[in-house]
């Protein structure tokens, strides 16, 4: 059964896989939804004008107004991926060994029903600060997602909890506190209330600004950690971190583009193109960049939330593979594991 | 459980689900949106009054106010006064964004422009203080870019215009996209009207008050003022200047004539443009002002906008830091008032309103100032501060350098060919 190659367990794997990139289109439109300030479009739920969700017809849905598209769009996709975690659940039930990753998937399950419920009273109670708490719980349930397709993984087979010191793997889990932290502030800018003062709003946009700063430093001292280490058993560490890298340069470049694409630059005499440049009040290209921007904030979680794992998994290396076979021994926890050597493959056996 | 396998992510856990469920609790004390009453008015009209009293005042002339002209959900507009706004369109801009059952668009102004002009329409909304210059606060009742002369109202154009258009170089967006899809297309016609509702709105509070401090009967001058309000929007459109035609396909030489007549109308003591603009118009001069919103509660009120000891305790009715309104730098072809040379003519002609850029003093019978020949020359200078002579014969579109056609001509050789 604990056999890593076994096909029962790449079926989780593939399923899991498929609700998690699914899930990300859908963290887009509801971001869309955000920006085109849609999430009202409409008015009922869950019947969309008194259709059923699924019977609303379909001219009307793609040649209506474009909120109307965007908000309709949203909630049809979120109920396909809600199916499809249903089938994981099916799918992980019959074939996973370990009793704690069903559960995940359970719990995954529970979570996407619960976002969808929150996202229908949003709808009717018409809150704004339930829209808010909606966007933040989104990518939360994004990356539950992906855990469990990480947690599927061949990979995740193979490994073992790290023993010792791991200063890496804190830097991680201190990433992902700080990306999780860093989306329920972005969360609060997108969905501002107009009640708000304007020091207050200040007061969050400089918070934004130096977790962000926060943010960079982290990413760029895991790069160096990993790069320096002369231990290869880190090369597979690499992976996440420069995906991070390129993440969040993208995501400060989409962040700074994001400002200026709703309130232009502060330094507006410094060069004609700057002087000219005039905000376009929700244009199509500027609304991409802010969705981008708040979309690519969840990726920023879950590739953290990846390194995170890496690091406190580890995969032996074939040259230290005797010494690791020594601690897992050592291990009670995990006397079943077997560490993966080419020899070892077989077909797996319940 | 899962989170066993990586043992850090147990506390973090919580530590989300905290502060989650703090995000959930916090939201669920949904607070009203309402006009914000203008206790910023009360308190540089009234320096000696004690908070308390300055926030009773401010809610007593918000709420005379408010029978008259409605909430931010229910907008009202009085039968007795002038009818200058559309209130179908008024009622679409207001309240919680949204359709309706039949897929009517509510909510305009929430969905747009509530962000930086704030609920009241007082240029406080939530992103107000990063902005530079700051939103527009309607309730004062005066606007920038417009076509009648300073001190009236600008035209329903003027304002349509500056939304289509937005204003470059500040946080103003355009919002002519709207224009695209049919679905939107009325929008920026109905936001106008929101506009100037908030606008006479916010006016009737602002003069209510200041009748309030002379110890005038609130009740009997909210009408009277309402209705003095309403006629000057009423107006207008008949005070609207129309620009005359100006030459656009200039022949070379007659142009950098002009444009030297111009020049020297621009550094003239007469007009004072290099004074606040900089000889060279590269916005380098001297002057260093605010405008009249700041003024209005700072210099108008015994405060030094300069010294922050002094405006700071303003901030506790809502006052944001004093900016300098600079003169503009011309050569950067940016204007917020449009980039046509009748554009800048009304500019020059009317000023801009709020800001410290006055309107030129025109000749008059025996009243020294600018002739209208000056003007039109004064105008092709600033034009060509940032659309210098090229060398392009304007006539043909040909370039004498490139030989090709210089597409920043054809329109006005076209021009020429259609006189
Ligand atoms: C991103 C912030 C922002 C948004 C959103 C915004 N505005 Fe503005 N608006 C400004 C700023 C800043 C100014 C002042 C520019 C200046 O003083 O040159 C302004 C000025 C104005 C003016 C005054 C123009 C004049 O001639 O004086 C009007 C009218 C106006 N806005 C209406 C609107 C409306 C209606 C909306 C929504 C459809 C809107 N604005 C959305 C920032 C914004
Ligand atoms: C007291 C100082 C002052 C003087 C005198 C002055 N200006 Fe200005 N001017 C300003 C300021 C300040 C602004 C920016 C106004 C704003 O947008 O808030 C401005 C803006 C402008 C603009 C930009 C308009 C737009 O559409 O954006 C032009 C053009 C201009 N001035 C031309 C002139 C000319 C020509 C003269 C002489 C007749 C002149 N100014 C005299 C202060 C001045």
């Amino acid at each position: 059964m604990n056999n890593p190659t076994n096909p029962r367990h790449a079926l989780v794997y593939l399923a899991a896989m498929l609700v998690t990139v699914l899930t990300f289109p859908l963290i887009w439109l509801g971001g869309l939804v955000t920006t085109h300030d849609a999430g009202m479009a409409v008015p009922d739920w869950p019947g969309t004008f008194g259709y059923n969700l699924f019977l609303y017809p379909v001219s009307a849905w793609v040649y209506g107004p474009f909120d109307l598209f965007v908000e309709h769009g949203h909630r049809l996709l979120a109920s396909v991926v809600g199916l499809f975690a249903i089938v994981l659940c099916v799918i992980a039930y019959r074939n996973e060994s370990r009793g704690w990753l069903v559960k995940v998937c359970y719990l995954f399950l529970g979570a996407i029903i619960a976002q969808g419920v929150l996202g229908g009273v949003r709808v009717l109670l018409d809150a704004r600060t339930i829209a808010m708490i909606h966007g933040c719980s989104g990518p939360l349930v994004f990356a539950l997602g992906s855990f469990i397709a990480m947690a599927s993984s061949k990979r995740w087979r193979l490994a073992s909890p790290k023993t010792g010191s791991n200063g890496l793997g804190r830097v991680a889990v201190m990433l992902l506190a700080l990306s999780i932290a860093q989306l329920f502030v972005g969360a609060h800018l997108r969905h501002s209330l107009p009640t708000w003062r304007p020091l207050f709003f200040m007061s969050l946009v400089h918070t934004h600004l130096l977790m962000a700063t926060l943010i960079l430093l982290a990413v760029l001292y895991v790069s160096v950690l990993v790069r320096n280490f002369a231990n290869s058993a880190n090369r597979e560490l690499r992976t996440p971190a420069n995906a991070l890298l390129v993440i969040v340069t993208l995501q400060i470049l989409l962040g700074f583009a994001t400002w200026v694409a709703n309130y232009a630059t502060p330094w507006v005499e410094l060069t004609p193109w700057l002087a000219k440049y005039t905000v376009q009040g929700k244009g199509f290209w500027e609304s991409m960049i802010v969705t981008g921007h708040q979309a690519t904030g969840s990726l920023l979680i879950v590739c953290s939330l990846w390194l995170a794992c890496r690091s406190y998994r580890r995969v032996p290396v074939e040259q230290s593979a005797e010494q690791s076979v020594a601690s897992l021994n050592n291990e009670p926890e995990s006397t079943a594991r077997k560490v993966f050597r080419p020899e070892s493959v077989s077909v797996g056996v319940e | 459980m899962f989170l066993k396998q990586i043992p850090p992510l147990n506390s973090l856990f919580s530590y989300v689900l905290a502060i989650w469920a703090l995000a959930c609790f916090s939201g669920c004390t949904p607070q009203e949106i309402n006009f914000r009453p203008n206790e910023l008015h009360v308190a540089s009209l009234s320096q000696d009054s004690t908070d308390q009293q300055v926030s009773e005042l401010a809610k007593k002339a918000s709420e005379h106010v408010g029978e008259l002209f409605g909430t931010p959900d229910l907008p009202k507009w009085p039968s007795e006064i002038a009818d200058v706004v559309d209130m179908v369109k008024v009622k679409r801009s207001a309240g919680p964004v949204g359709r309706d059952k039949s897929k009517v668009e509510y909510g305009l102004f929430r969905k747009h422009c509530v962000q930086c002009h704030g609920t009241t329409g007082d240029g406080q909304g939530p992103a107000a203080a990063l902005l530079a210059p700051y939103p527009r606060d309607f309730r004062r009742g005066s606007f920038k870019f417009k076509s009648t002369p300073m001190g009236k109202k600008p035209t329903h154009a003027d304002l349509v215009r500056t939304l289509e258009k937005g204003l470059p170089g500040t946080g103003m967006p355009a919002f002519g996209t709207l224009n695209h899809s049919v679905e939107f297309a009325e929008d920026i016609d109905a936001l106008a009207h929101y506009v100037r509702y908030l606008s006479v709105r916010g006016e009737v509070e602002r003069r209510l008050i200041s009748a309030i401090v002379n110890q005038e009967n609130a009740a009997e001058q909210v009408k009277i003022i309402a209705s003095k309000v309403a006629e000057s929007w009423a107006l207008a459109d008949s005070l609207s200047v129309k620009p005359p035609r100006l030459i656009t396909a200039w022949v070379p030489e007659d142009r950098t004539a002009a444009i030297e007549r111009g020049k020297a109308i621009f550094l003239s003591e007469l007009t004072a443009c290099s004074k606040c603009h900089g000889k060279l118009g590269d916005g380098d001069g001297t002057s260093q002002d605010y405008d009249e919103w700041t003024k209005d509660w700072t210099i108008r009120a015994g405060i030094d906008p300069n010294k922050k000891e002094e405006w700071k305790p303003m901030k506790r009715f809502g006052a944001i830091k004093p900016v300098l309104d600079s003169s503009r730098n011309l050569t950067l072809g940016a204007f917020r008032g449009g980039e046509t040379r009748e554009d800048l003519y009304l500019r020059i002609v009317l000023g801009i309103e709020g800001s410290p850029m006055p309107a030129i003093a025109r000749k008059e019978n025996d009243n020294p100032g600018v002739t209208e020949e000056g003007i039109r020359d004064l105008v092709e200078y600033v034009y060509s501060l940032s659309n210098p002579v090229t060398g392009a014969n304007p006539v043909t579109g040909a370039n004498p350098v490139t030989g090709g056609a210089d597409p920043t001509n054809e329109k006005g050789a076209e021009n020429e060919q259609s006189n």
